[in-house]
């Protein structure tokens, strides 16, 4: 509740501010979707626009930051949303530096997935990579010691991961119905997390725990078929992540390891991502640089599409004045012989104008495997922003 | 033509030992640790920068970041650059903690993710968004990155200069040497030729417009680099300096990379 009232103070100090014009950033973004496999019923494109409004406001000390999504869909409701992805006061004290109000972080240091990024629910049917977060209404506070930098979190809300809807994509095909919680008290219940990072040398480390409700819902099927359930778990968790910084080798780490209580029960389990960036700089003597990507992820919650995926990509990046860049990720899963391929292509046409085409690409043997059930969910996108 | 050829030879001889008698690495490092000494004790400074890029049929494109600097005194200086516009990289910010003698740390801040990256520093070589100039260029410069020779007194835009070449240590550095011109009664640099590994000339930077802040610590407002053998061009145009704003190192921690807007 008290961050509840400190995110409406946020937005209403933010808009009666008279200096506030000067400091008011926004992205236009109009997206279409082709979906070249779609099954019969599923629609065969989407469109919609999103505006992103930034501003902030500094007092003495102190700050203000709003960060707000309107996302209009044509089609599919899922996808619609207002939303303060950040809507938090910032003010030192004691040491600290206390935010209270929606807010939104990342932990992690992989590139294919991040098991220990937990504060930040996903705006999943955005469907807009790492980017697509709701934020976490939460008090928290951090502090630069000697160790790291410390941050400690309480997070009063809980919020639902977003789902497209039944026709649209991606989507298994089946109407997401209301969510069941592990915890008494449902979205009500408090979730606690605590994160120290620190760098030594050519070495990055972070330390995490969370105490609360697990980001992503097991799903199932209804008795008659016609709805999957989404059933959120208890989640006590360790996080740990570490980079080392070569001279042209980045060498990631992720892990993840606790318990998760559910209505199957309680279980242990282990998710981590190891992985390997090696980048040749002003490759074939142009000014090019290309990076080779090469990740292991392994999960075993009953949330994860696969036990293990063995990720491949390669990262373009050609140092023009367009900053023109394209990145390629495969993941396969061996076991269940299905794969997932992701190709993203960004440039700029002009200082307030820049163009992405996106595509993903769903493969499975089975119908029943994770991405079996999304194989009609190919897409092509293509997004315009345009700042202001 | 055997007359003439022997003197030609003759001639290349003189001059090449002459120059060689002149050529000094011990006054070459006495200067560049003279132009350092006289930079010391700046604290910290903020400075607005436009980039104004062009390509060789002259259109151009602009852009503009906030530079932020703090003064290392047993390490390099800790710098921070955060991009105002082209709008699709507002908010970004890159933080380096420059080493004297090891590889620097460096940090990138991308705001749509609220991620901090750290990446390699070996891409030196490579250009900074986009620019003439190169991510080495626009590090700081330390007294220990290179091995100095002077080589001549030279009068550039009626100033009396020295000329000295650097010899960057780091093999990764994209350059083979760089000849530099440094006024003598100021120690300011005017014009650098950098050559590439190849030992072609490739860039020319030219400082103009030096102010004085503080009665002490010269800054040029306009920086051009002319790219030689591509024949495009980059300017930098500093404004509204600042020294001694009272930052501290705890402004250039990779924790308030996130905190920069």
């Amino acid at each position: 509740m008290i961050t509840y009232y400190a995110r409406c103070f946020a937005i209403v100090l933010l808009l009666t501010q008279p200096a506030f014009a000067g400091k008011v950033n926004g992205t236009l973004s109009s997206r279409l979707d082709f979906y070249p496999d779609h099954a019969d019923g599923t629609a065969s494109e989407g469109r919609s626009v999103e505006v992103k409004i930034d501003a902030f406001h500094d007092f003495d000390k102190s700050r203000i930051v709003g960060e707000f999504i309107f996302r209009g869909d044509k089609k599919d409701s899922g996808r619609r949303i207002t939303e303060a992805r950040q809507a938090y006061f910032r003010s030192p004290f004691a040491g600290f530096d206390f935010f209270v109000g929606n807010r939104q972080e990342f932990w992690g240091k992989a590139e294919s997935k991040n098991v220990v990024d937990v504060i930040n629910q996903s705006d999943a049917a955005a469907n807009d990579g790492k980017s697509g977060k709701l934020g976490a209404p939460s008090i928290s506070a951090e502090r630069y010691l000697d160790v790291g930098n410390l941050q400690l979190w309480y997070i009063s809300r809980f919020r639902e991961k977003t789902f497209n809807d039944s026709d649209a994509h991606p989507s298994s095909g089946v109407p997401v119905s209301s969510a069941q919680y592990a915890r008494k008290n449902g979205k009500d219940a408090d979730d606690f997390a605590a994160r120290l990072s620190s760098f030594a040398g050519d070495w990055d480390l972070a330390g995490s725990v969370f105490y609360g409700t697990a980001r992503d819902p097991i799903l199932s099927v209804n008795s008659n078929g016609s709805a999957l359930n989404p059933h959120y778990a208890l989640q006590k968790s360790i996080g740990f992540e570490a980079q080392y910084t070569g001279d042209v080798t980045l060498l990631k780490w992720e892990s993840l390891h606790g318990t998760q209580s559910s209505l199957i029960g309680a279980h242990d389990f282990a998710a981590a991502v190891a992985g390997i960036e090696y980048t040749y700089y002003g490759a074939f003597e142009t000014i090019w640089d290309i990076g080779l990507i090469g990740e292991i992820q392994h999960d075993d919650r009953p949330q994860a599409a696969a036990n293990q995926f063995g990720v491949a990509g390669v990262r373009l990046v050609f140092n023009d004045i367009a900053d023109s860049n394209f990145l390629f990720l495969a993941s396969l899963d061996r076991k269940t012989d299905q794969s997932f391929a992701s190709l993203e292509a960004s440039r700029r046409i002009n200082d307030v104008t820049s163009v992405k085409l996106t595509s993903q690409f769903y493969n499975a043997r089975t119908t029943t495997s994770t991405f079996g059930q999304l194989s009609d969910d190919d897409a092509i996108t293509l997004t315009l922003n345009i700042f202001f | 033509m055997k007359l003439g050829t022997v003197t030609m030879f003759v001639a290349i001889t003189t001059a090449v030992m002459i120059t060689a008698a002149f050529a000094s690495p011990k006054k070459g490092l006495e200067i560049a640790i003279e132009a350092d000494s006289r930079d010391k004790g700046f604290g910290d400074s903020t400075a607005q920068i436009t980039m104004i890029l062009m390509d060789k049929y002259g259109q151009s494109t602009e852009r503009t970041i906030r530079n932020r600097t703090f003064e290392g005194y047993n390490e390099g200086d800790k710098s921070l650059v955060i991009f105002d516009s082209p709008g699709d990289v507002r908010g970004t910010a890159f933080l380096s903690h420059t080493k004297k003698a090891d590889s620097d740390d460096q940090w990138l801040y991308l705001p749509a993710l609220k991620r901090v990256k750290r990446i390699a520093s070996s891409n030196k070589a490579g250009p900074f968004m986009g620019s003439e100039f190169s991510y080495e260029d626009i590090a700081s410069q330390e007294v220990e990155k290179y091995t100095y020779n002077y080589l001549r007194d030279e009068e550039l835009n009626g100033l009396e200069c020295f000329v000295v070449e650097y010899d960057p240590v780091d093999r990764k550095s994209g350059y083979k040497r760089q000849i530099v011109w440094m006024d003598k009664a100021e120690y300011r640099v005017h014009k650098i030729d950098f050559y590439d590994r190849k030992d072609a000339l490739l860039k020319t930077l030219t400082y103009e417009d030096y102010n004085q802040y503080l009665d002490k610590f010269w800054r040029s407002n306009r920086l051009v680099m002319i790219n030689h053998q591509t024949g495009k061009k980059t300017e930098l145009v500093f404004a509204d300096w600042k020294f001694q704003t009272g930052m501290t190192e705890r402004d250039f921690e990779k924790s308030t990379l996130k905190r920069t807007r």
